[in-house]
Parts: C-alpha cells; sequence; structure tokens
C-alpha cells in the first residue's frame, strides 16, 4: 500500500529547495520507479515521508550539457534519454552501455540518472561507468552549493553524504583521454529487466604495449560500487599480456574476497569476477592492436 | 489526506479527474475511469502488463502516481482503435495468433504502438528490445514478434 501522501510539484529549483528545507518528512520523487514498489513491498527506507516532492521536470535538472572538458549530465535526466544522447555516446559511451541494459524501456523512460545512485544499492547499474569516469556530483540546499566526488559520495550500502534538505542536482563527467577505451559488463539472472548480480567497468589506455592507466569500477560484487586503486595501481606501466591480465585478475578476486568477505556465493562469484575481468581486458587490448 | 484535481488528455480526451495524491495511475485508469483493459501483474514494475503510453512513451503504469500525469497525454489500449475499428498492428495480432491468455496483450500492444511511433522500421532486435519489459507467461513471443514484424511492412 502506498502510505497517505501529499504531493507537491515545484516548477523551480529554488522553490523545491525551500519546499524541502521547510519540511524535513518530505521526500524527493523523481522517476519514481524505486520510490513506489517500495512502498508497494513496505520497505522500511520509505517509511515516514509524508510529502513527495516531484523534480522529475525542473528544468535545470533536465538537461545534458556539454562542456570544454566535461559533460554535465542534469539529476533528473532520464536512462532512455542517456541512451540515445550523443554527446554521452561519443565521450562516455560506458554509461550509455549501462544506461541500455538498465530495467527495460519502460523504466528507461522514467528512471533518472542521480535516483539510480542515491539510495546507494550496489546494484545500480550508473555507478560502474560514473566511478571510472571520475565523475562528481553536484549537490544543492537552499543554503549552499557544493561539489563530491561520487566514491565520497557513496558511504555504505543504502547510505550517502546527502543530508536532509539536500538534491543531488547534476552529475559533471570530466571527459576522458581519446586513447582511453573501455567495457561495461553486466550479469543478472536473465538479459533483461535483471537486477545485476555481478557488474563492472574498466578503462584503459595503453603505450608502446604497456598499460598506461587502468581504471576499474565495482558494481554489484562488492558492498557498494568503488573503485580497485590497489590493482589499477599495480598495473600502471606493466606490459599488456595474458600473463600480467591473469596477475591482475588473480589480484582483484582477492581484492574483492578482502571487501565483501566469504559469502555464500563466493564459490561462484570469485572465480567468474577473476575470468570475466581477465576476458574484458584482453579483449579490450586484442581490439586496440587490430 | 485531501483530494486533488489533476487534468489530462486520456485516449485523445481531455478530462479531469479528483483523486487522491497517493492513488497508482493503474487503479485510477481501472477502477475510477472503469478501463479495465490495462492490465495489474507484478505490481513493481517488472512484467508490463500495465504497460501504457505516456506523451507517447511506454510507461508502467503501476510505478506511477495519479498526480504524476497532470498536463501529459495518456493512451490505453481502449484508445488504439477508432469507430470500432482496429489497428493494424491489433489486427495483426489477431491475425498471427499472438494472443493466447491475453493477459499481457494490451501492454504488450502498447510497447509496439510506442516502437513504431518512434521507429517505423525497426529490425527484430530492436523489436525485442521494446518488448522486453513484457513477459508473456503463455510465451507466445515469436507470434508476437511476427505480427509486430507483418505490421512493420505492412
Amino acid at each position: 500500500m502506498i502510505p497517505e501522501l501529499e504531493y507537491k510539484k515545484p516548477k523551480t529549483l529554488n522553490a523545491a529547495l525551500k519546499f524541502l528545507n521547510q519540511n524535513a518528512k518530505a521526500k524527493v520523487l523523481a522517476g519514481g520507479t524505486d520510490i513506489i514498489p517500495g512502498f508497494h513491498i513496505e520497505s522500511k527506507r520509505f517509511i515516514d515521508i509524508k510529502t513527495l516532492v516531484d523534480i522529475k521536470e525542473i528544468p535545470e535538472l533536465r538537461k545534458i550539457v556539454e562542456k570544454k572538458d566535461s559533460i554535465e549530465v542534469g539529476a533528473a535526466v532520464t536512462f532512455a534519454e542517456i541512451c540515445e544522447h550523443p554527446v554521452i555516446r561519443k565521450y562516455v559511451p560506458l554509461l550509455a552501455d549501462a544506461a541500455s541494459m538498465l530495467g527495460s524501456l519502460q523504466i528507461r523512460n522514467r528512471a533518472t540518472i542521480a535516483g539510480n545512485f542515491v539510495n546507494n544499492a550496489p546494484c545500480a547499474d550508473s555507478v560502474p561507468p560514473l566511478l571510472v569516469y571520475d565523475a562528481k556530483i553536484q549537490i544543492q540546499s537552499e543554503k549552499r552549493i557544493s561539489e563530491i566526488s561520487l566514491q565520497k559520495f557513496l558511504l555504505q550500502p543504502y547510505k550517502t553524504a546527502l543530508k536532509k534538505g539536500e538534491i543531488v542536482t547534476k552529475i559533471i563527467i570530466p571527459k576522458p583521454p581519446e586513447d582511453f577505451r573501455g567495457l561495461f559488463y553486466k550479469l543478472g539472472r536473465r538479459r533483461a529487466v535483471a537486477i545485476s548480480r555481478i557488474s563492472l567497468a574498466l578503462l584503459i589506455s595503453l603505450e608502446n604495449g604497456l598499460i598506461k592507466e587502468l581504471k576499474i569500477g565495482s558494481g554489484a560484487v562488492t558492498p557498494i560500487g568503488m573503485r580497485l586503486y590497489d590493482v589499477e595501481k599495480y598495473a600502471k606501466g606493466k606490459i599488456a599480456s595474458r600473463e600480467t591480465f591473469r596477475e591482475l585478475a588473480i589480484m582483484l578476486g582477492q581484492k574483492v574476497l578482502g571487501i565483501t568477505g566469504l559469502r555464500w556465493s563466493s564459490v561462484y562469484k570469485l572465480p567468474v569476477i577473476q575470468n570475466l575481468f581477465y576476458q574484458l581486458l584482453s579483449k579490450l587490448v586484442e581490439y586496440e592492436k587490430n | 489526506m485531501r483530494k486533488i484535481k489533476i487534468q489530462f488528455k486520456l485516449n485523445h480526451n481531455d478530462i479531469v479527474v479528483e483523486t487522491f495524491p497517493n492513488r497508482r495511475l493503474l487503479d485510477l485508469l481501472r477502477d475510477d475511469l472503469n478501463l479495465t483493459g490495462t492490465k495489474e501483474g507484478c505490481g513493481i514494475g517488472e512484467c508490463g502488463a500495465c504497460t501504457i503510453l505516456i506523451n507517447n512513451k511506454a510507461v508502467n503504469s503501476c510505478l506511477i502516481l495519479a498526480p504524476e500525469v497532470d498536463g501529459k497525454e495518456v493512451l490505453t489500449v481502449e484508445g488504439l482503435s477508432s469507430n470500432g475499428q482496429l489497428t493494424t498492428l491489433q489486427e495483426n495480432f489477431l491475425k498471427y495468433g499472438a494472443i493466447q491468455c491475453g493477459f499481457c496483450t494490451p501492454g504488450m500492444v502498447l510497447s509496439a504502438h510506442a516502437l513504431l511511433i518512434k521507429n517505423s522500421q525497426p529490425i527484430e532486435d530492436e523489436i525485442k528490445d521494446a518488448i522486453a519489459g513484457n513477459l508473456c507467461r503463455c510465451t507466445g513471443y515469436k507470434q508476437i514478434i511476427e505480427a509486430i514484424k507483418a505490421t512493420v511492412k505492412s
């Protein structure tokens, strides 16, 4: 059952921020694809909401803007819009790939980018690509505007740095250097409309057969999405060979296991992650060579 | 809880309704407006039985609150035919046997309808992608895809 509530639809960002500042039990509504079924299954995350503040049509939150060195994606841009946007596809294709695999078309037509990660679920498909692209997010309250890296914003499962009265207003993605190639991988129980069981994003750049830089963003293999900096650091300057990838894959598996601890699913997930990572790296480098 | 007034276009006609803000669009359509062509399957946005179009885009009406459609254009399966004449797409669903128990049919037809509005010449993969959010428990996907393909050709 959806609890008794009030519905507000402010026309401007300022009006929304003012309302949120004055109403502690108000919660932001955008696509609603998490919150409405959440009510339905009586999720504890959504009890105590008295008012929903619909921000999905606030113009400031609806734009994708290409700047000189970055791309700014409004918080309420939908995944259907992200999949198709030429600027996203050109500069940050892993985000477009992740968006195209998210839910169904019906979900992608409603679900918004910020809505995907503000609840900090480990299976959020936008997170691994945004992490490897070093995305920052802009947070706004009635009193102030601030910026924080996505990595720092995601605190622990289902907890972020977002405070009462604040809204994520945009995602700022620096344009990656042109020599980066990447892949996003998602494994669900089936291909469509599936919650990610395993998700991973990789970006790599090579120079004279050596790994110049490697970026690894984890999704549903760690309790929250994170960058695996130790493995990235170790990879730097190594020969881009199958031996190195094998070494990195083993190291990645150990890291993930160290973070998650031994779980019932580890027996399955660990070798899958290692093999997957190895295959993704091989595929990326083969592609480079040809 | 106070009732609120919402105005929107429903199946090409302007309407005004008073409803509660926590009413799902699905319930508003079925129970208040008697448009029972829109079905409730899972109620959590996974099965697509409640698919309708808002401003020509396929969405799950179980995931939308009634006040969210204020000012929008809503199309349900009842709004497809005109003067008792089915659309070519609907005729093809019949012709190709793309209906069995019929529960997924309204959602399936509307997902296909939305696809054809946007892309008049979809390839098979695009058809599959467009209906990936609609489950058919009778598993008549082959006939459904054929019916959509036949509509593309005509």
